[in-house]
């Protein structure tokens, strides 16, 4: 019997599809090679309109709700675990190596999960200001948030640069290049995790042909570049960001509390106490 | 209705002893500007020269950044207890000069004396004092991971609250381990001079604050220098732009506190006349020169006539005139250009078909006035709703719901504050979560502590000052 192949499509809004253009990339693999859809400005622009509606959805769900679909976004993975790493490994990693990445993206999306409901607490405060008044700081989410995540061979890097936007509730565009595969593959558990439409949508191409786009989106409201990306590009964003005063990130912390602080927004509200 | 008769009570300007010239103070000391050029610095209530002050160029700003590289070896060996105690001494002894400060501050930039004695110096002391204890608890702040500070530090501050502005910026910058060079705004001056003097009687290490004076080139000139490892500023949205824009590209820190244009949320079942207090304090504190005042009043339609009606008789009463008479609740517009840009404003916004109420009094014959003013029957879309105008110029508009209200108040680019007033306790919440704004004043209106953080969403800027959030601004994360 022939092998069928999988087409990989990009994930947006809770659909897969391929690009406006029609255009597509190669990546090639040891064992198999894969067309990947290219993305274009238009498709940018598409996922952008997605990624407003689905902040709206997955910011209104209770931190409760979010955290039981990262969760189960976990237990999708585990499920999936051996394929995972068959294609870990038709990238160039070991056996061993594919396993330990699969095994510590899993770790990570279940302590992002558990901080969904508790991050809070720990960013926000009440402030002793001297006066009759009650103030208190705490944190939104900024919003649609694009993020260019590290462009490795991981699963955990791959997970890790948007598990920190999400958990706080923003949602997210999250690009590939080299590991689209990885990414492709893994939206089909993302759609399989209960994330509301737009929430997070996962999209593919070259950065050079976007980066403008990125930089001046309006709706973009963060732009978050895990990759090691040029000077030129990085000046491009930049600039294109300062006529919205963009909210810039680059390489931001991966790990721990300080992961999340750059996709909050500080609220502080006061309010005068009397009889 | 008739304002009532006050005798006149003049704030002595004896206490203060200005200068004929400044020069810049770098490394510990006032040092004779690069440049040779100087700008003057005058009263707006009477236009009086008080003083010239250097403007600085590029060899001046060069000069600044080199004594803060040198400075910071000093300072990152000095312990943090210690710095914390330079921190408490300077806080001690701007309480101590209170008095001077405060006249200072009257004198050149034109608030009244009940305010910068009252409010910004009080504000300032107080600000040195609550990050000086934080300087030896940086790690219990936000972990051992965002712990270490940027190293040489810019920071550019507007004329608005020349020295309150100074402290938020210098006293968390001092408290993290790093060292500064300051540029405050060509129109104020003084009392940024006056406190680098203080730097030196509390014996900080030379090049710890450096201070830099002059115009918009001087600040250009700082964001551009090649060893600045980040900028904090504060001042106009269009400025923040640019500089966001300048360091595209380069590997340095930025935090921006821009404009706004704040609602002012009076339900129908406020307490309608604490709601006129707070309203009033909300757009004419300052003469109404502050980037989160309450420039747009959101009134719910059905009590939109009584509410205007309270509110016109209270702005009778405020009293315009000399910034050192203790009487006045209005001083001088900080500059011509700021008055030529607020009478810009208002002409369109009465051109568009605004309806313009001012109260009745007089004013001055030198320096530089505007009457309190309120704007009714405007669209939405005029400049006068839309537009930072930076005076004593309130814009009224309805509104029937509590969505309709949110949805009003967040229909702008800027997110720095605003206000609510109901008697609800659920309102206010249901509120307060969907304003686009850093800071929500429920049944109250421009507060400010030290110890409460303070910053924009959107093109408000990004980062926070004051408080335990005010630390981020200074501190940089490591994975």
């Amino acid at each position: 019997m022939t092998e069928v192949k999988k087409t990989y499509k990009h994930y947006v809004d809770g659909k897969f599809v391929r690009s406006e253009s029609g255009k597509v990339y190669a990546i090639d693999l040891k064992n198999e090679k894969y067309e990947i859809p290219l993305t274009s400005k238009k498709d940018l622009r598409d996922a952008v309109t997605s990624s407003k509606a689905g902040f709206i959805k997955w910011n209104s769900l209770t931190m409760y709700n979010k955290s039981q679909i990262l969760y189960r976004l976990s237990e999708m993975i585990e499920g999936n675990k051996e394929s995972y790493i068959i294609l870990l490994q038709d990238h160039g990693l070991s056996k061993n190596e594919a396993k330990n990445d699969i095994e510590n993206s899993i770790n990570t999306i279940i302590w992002y999960a558990g901080l969904v409901d508790k991050w809070e607490q720990l960013t926000g405060n009440l402030n002793p200001v001297a006066g009759e008044y009650f103030n208190i700081s705490h944190q939104e989410p900024i919003g649609v948030t694009f993020t260019l995540n590290s462009n490795s061979i991981s699963l955990d890097d791959l997970v890790k640069s948007f598990l920190p936007a999400l958990t706080v509730g923003c949602s997210v565009i999250n690009f590939s290049e080299k590991n689209a595969v990885i990414a492709l593959k893994l939206s089909e558990d993302i759609n399989n995790s209960d994330f509301p439409a737009g929430s997070l949508n996962i999209i593919a191409g070259k950065f050079e042909n976007i980066v403008e786009d990125v930089g001046g989106h309006v709706e973009i409201k963060h732009a978050v570049i895990y990759d090691d990306i040029s000077k030129e590009s990085k000046t491009i964003i930049g600039e294109k960001g300062s006529e919205s005063v963009k909210r810039i990130s680059f390489q931001p912390p991966t790990s721990g509390l300080s992961s999340i602080l750059p996709f909050i927004e500080t609220k502080t509200v006061w309010h005068p106490k009397g009889k | 209705m008739n304002n009532w008769e006050y005798a006149e009570s003049i704030e002595s300007e004896k206490i203060v002893n200005i200068e004929k010239k400044y020069g810049h103070f770098i490394q510990g000391e006032f040092v004779s500007p690069n440049s040779k050029k100087y700008l003057d610095t005058i009263s707006p209530s009477t236009e009086e020269v008080l003083s010239s002050i250097s403007i600085g160029d590029e060899k001046d700003v060069d000069f600044a950044v080199n004594a803060a590289k040198e400075g910071l070896k000093q300072w990152s060996k000095t312990s943090p207890s210690e710095r914390s105690k330079y921190l408490f001494k300077l806080a001690r002894l701007i309480q101590e000069r209170s008095r001077e400060f405060a006249v200072l501050e009257s004198l050149d930039g034109g608030k009244p004396i009940k305010e910068s004695r009252d409010f910004d110096l009080p504000q300032v002391a107080q600000n040195f004092f609550y990050y000086a204890g934080w300087a030896d608890k940086i790690d219990l702040a936000w972990g051992n991971g965002i712990s270490k500070p940027y190293g040489v530090v810019g920071q550019i501050i507007p004329w608005n609250f020349p020295l309150l502005m100074l402290s938020w910026k210098v006293a968390p910058a001092l408290a993290t381990g790093n060292t500064v060079v300051l540029k405050p705004a060509e129109t104020t001056p003084l009392t940024a001079l006056l406190f680098a003097e203080l730097c030196d009687e509390v014996g900080l290490p030379k090049g710890v604050f450096n201070l830099v004076t002059g115009d918009g080139t001087t600040g250009s000139h700082l964001v551009n220098h090649k060893d600045i490892k980040k900028i904090a500023f504060t001042g106009s949205t269009s400025v923040g732009k640019y500089i966001q824009k300048s360091l595209s590209g380069r590997d340095v820190g930025l935090t921006l506190e821009l404009g706004g244009k704040a609602a002012n949320i009076v339900y129908n079942d406020a307490a309608l006349d604490e709601a006129v207090e707070g309203v009033v304090n909300g757009i004419f504190f300052n003469q109404g020169h502050v980037c989160c005042a309450g420039s747009r009043l959101l009134v719910q339609e059905d009590i939109h006539d009584v509410f205007i009606d309270k509110l016109e008789k209270r702005m009778q009463t405020l009293r315009v005139g000399n910034p050192l008479d203790k009487n006045t609740d209005i001083g001088a517009i900080n500059s011509k250009d700021q008055l030529d840009k607020i009478n810009e404003l208002v002409n369109e916004g009465v051109n568009d078909g605004g309806e313009l109420f001012q109260i009745e009094c007089e004013l001055p014959k030198n320096g530089f006035w505007f009457k309190p003013s309120l704007f009714t029957g405007v669209q939405a879309n005029y400049k006068i709703a839309t537009e930072e105008i930076f005076g004593p110029v309130l814009t009224t508009l309805t509104f029937r719901t509590p969505d309709e209200a949110v949805e009003i108040a967040n229909n702008t680019e800027y997110g720095l504050s605003a206000g609510i007033w109901t008697e609800k306790g659920s309102k206010i919440l249901w509120t307060a979560d969907r304003l686009d704004a850093g800071v929500v004043w429920a049944n109250t209106f421009n507060k400010f502590d030290p110890a409460s953080p303070f910053g924009g969403y959107k093109e408000s800027g990004f980062g926070r000052e004051g408080g335990r959030h005010g630390l981020l601004s200074y501190l940089k994360a490591s994975s």
